[in-house]
């Protein structure tokens, strides 16, 4: 029993305990000074509750581009994919909840097969390729739905009310929201632990190395790319329950800010390098400072510079001298 | 033999010229099959659009040659007109300008001491100056737009010299001094032998850490600049605009045959891959395609640009 406990907080693969240790002392240090300055508020079990919530969708978004940066890449595209399956699933719910669903989540799988296919085959850079996807994916939900925001179906019908119900409710006490990222967390962490998940950290680590090891590299990247579109959607489904509508315009943050995360989760832009817990640490560290700011009413107006500086003494302080 | 060295001579040189050769191709084509594209307005119109980027992608090229990227031009562009607009409302033009001009070329010099000093990503870096120089700023016009009344200054955005817009001049003058600089300065071959191998270039004895801190800096007096010719253009300063002007210079970089790896890039392939956005924008708009597709056709464009401009290197593995 000892073992299996020992074994299921055993940290990923690829990753350094002191690295996490640096970064979790960050996050640590940042919510003692968020209780201090706001007397006691930011403990308040409604207050975090608040923040996991809000949280959510980049907390999945974040897990999305963590498996791509392990590959070595970059996804900008991650937005995009959030913002064309909203649109999807409002638009095509006249066919039944599940089937919209499926249809969005497929539409993403292959929009995220064609950023893979033309980086892994093409050996284009992935930035360039998310980057043009990117514009493609948003221009496309915009035909979709002409360019506004919809809240109704093609039918004209109504958004279900299960799904517009879900992110609101709760089971066994804890918000569903926070419940799939859990489940999504306990999913990854577990595949990063499969063969397969080793494979990701080898083509990141030294991608010739898989090839000639007889890893079938080419497939397992796609794959990624398959599998981090496949999230972004599922950050769609909870998007349209939160806000009730599909906006092919939202998630232009979603990138950098997903980045950002995992960069100060300790992943290095080489690939090869990071792990699930510390990209969820480096998520908390900008959404406790995002609390602090908003809990002290610190104007809007200075919340980008600050948030920047964060980044970099956060990036700053988890750099450790490597082999260039 | 000689047929397929022939072959592959040409290859390597459409390689090299594929995006001045795209453009020739494109303007050919507009000219022929879009209504109004070759008058006067409509092309003076495209050069006083694309001049900012122009001057942002040539900061840019220099970055992505050493194998950096800077996201910091957008809102560089941004404090540049905020910090000239609110100098120049109390102490005059000159005082506005050199403020402008020296508070961006600071912030580049901290980008420039990060990735060069530190062990730390140039995406990050410039990502974190990307919000700093937002939030600066923002708190310096307090979030609020601020006009300027010097009529002399909108000269170098709004005025033409012989027909030509002045800011595309000042562009073409910057392209001949930046192509000198990187072709036949020592310093310039420093620059694209960091970008094709950092450790050669260390042990050749060059101080690597200062090019880098060079090309932030050069880059971040290039956005400036551009910053000045976009607030001159709209006679006021925008701490909310410009956002996302740096996706457009790395896209003109990247379509004008950089390569973000660092190493291969040229001032002439960086200004075809800005004016080909320029075209291909201007013939969208004046063929009346809807907006809503455009970003799509621009998207398969640079698709298509990187997949058949990129000339690797033989014997050279990449991920």
């Amino acid at each position: 029993m000892k073992a299996l406990i020992q074994n299921a907080f055993k940290i990923d693969p690829g990753s350094d305990k002191r690295d996490l240790a640096k970064t979790v002392l960050i996050l640590l240090g940042l919510m003692v000074m968020a209780t201090i300055l706001s007397k006691g508020i930011f403990l308040d079990l409604n207050n975090i509750i608040n923040l996991l919530n809000q949280n959510a969708i980049l907390i999945l978004v974040a897990l999305a581009q963590f498996l791509i940066i392990l590959t070595g890449g970059i996804d900008l595209s991650v937005g995009a994919i959030t913002a064309i399956s909203s649109v999807v699933i409002v638009l095509f719910q006249d066919l039944g909840l599940g089937t919209a669903i499926g249809l969005a989540v497929l539409i993403s799988m292959l929009l995220g097969m064609v950023s893979g296919v033309l980086v892994t085959y093409r050996k284009l850079p992935s930035f360039v390729v998310t980057l043009a996807m990117m514009q493609i994916i948003y221009s496309l939900s915009k035909v979709l739905c002409g360019g506004a925001a919809v809240y109704n179906t093609l039918g004209g019908g109504e958004i279900n009310e299960k799904l517009l119900g879900f992110f609101g409710g709760s089971f066994l006490g804890i918000p569903n929201p926070i419940l799939v990222c859990i489940a999504v967390v306990i999913l990854i962490s577990l595949f990063m632990r499969t063969s397969y998940g080793h494979f990701i950290y080898a083509i990141g680590g030294n991608y010739n190395t898989a090839y000639f090891s007889g890893l079938p590299v080419r497939y397992v990247k796609v794959s990624v790319y398959i599998l981090s579109a496949l999230i972004s959607s599922i950050a769609a489904i909870l998007f349209v329950s939160r806000v009730g509508m599909g906006d092919p315009n939202t998630g232009q943050w979603l990138p950098l800010d997903s980045i950002a995360a995992v960069t100060i989760g300790g992943a290095s832009f080489s690939g090869g390098v990071g792990t699930v817990a510390g990209t969820i640490v480096g998520l908390f560290i900008l959404s406790v400072l995002n609390n602090i700011m908003s809990l002290l009413n610190v104007p809007p107006t200075i919340q980008p510079a600050i948030k920047g500086a964060v980044i970099l003494i956060a990036v700053y302080l988890n750099s450790r001298k490597k082999q260039s | 033999m000689n047929k397929s060295l022939n072959i592959s001579r040409t290859l390597v040189w459409l390689g090299r010229y594929s995006a001045p050769v795209a453009l020739v191709l494109l303007f050919i084509f507009g000219a022929a099959a879009v209504p109004n594209f070759v008058s006067e307005r409509n092309l003076t119109a495209v050069l006083f659009q694309y001049s900012v980027i122009g001057f942002l992608a040539l900061g840019q090229l220099l970055v992505i040659l050493t194998g950096g990227i800077d996201l910091s031009q957008g809102s560089m562009v941004a404090l540049t007109s905020i910090v000239t607009s609110v100098v120049m409302s109390r102490y005059g033009l000159a005082a506005g300008v050199i403020c402008g001009l020296t508070m961006t070329t600071l912030l580049g010099v901290m980008n420039g001491l990060l990735v060069s000093r530190t062990k730390m990503p140039a995406f990050i870096v410039t990502l974190g100056m990307l919000g700093i120089a937002r939030g600066l700023a923002m708190l310096i016009a307090n979030a609020k737009p601020v006009p300027i009344k010097e009529a002399g200054f909108a000269v170098i955005g709004k005025g033409t010299f012989l027909g030509i817009p002045i800011s595309a001049l000042l562009l073409a003058a910057a392209c001949v001094i930046i192509h000198y600089f990187l072709t036949q300065r020592r310093l310039g071959r420093y620059i694209y032998a960091v970008g094709s191998s950092e450790d050669c270039t260390i042990l050749s004895g060059v101080n690597v850490q200062n090019v880098k801190l060079l090309v932030y800096s050069l880059s971040a007096l290039l956005t400036a600049i551009g910053g000045l010719i976009w607030s001159a253009r709209l006679t006021s300063g925008s701490p909310i605009g410009g956002s996302g002007y740096e996706m457009e210079s790395i896209a003109a970089v990247v379509v004008g045959g950089g390569d973000l790896f660092g190493g291969q890039g040229t001032v002439l392939g960086t200004l075809s891959g800005v004016l080909i956005f320029g075209v291909i924008n201007s013939m969208l708009n004046l063929a009346e395609i809807s907006p809503f597709w455009q970003g799509t056709l621009k998207g398969i464009l640079i698709l298509l640009a990187v997949s058949f401009s990129l000339v690797r290197r033989p014997g050279e593995s990449k991920r």
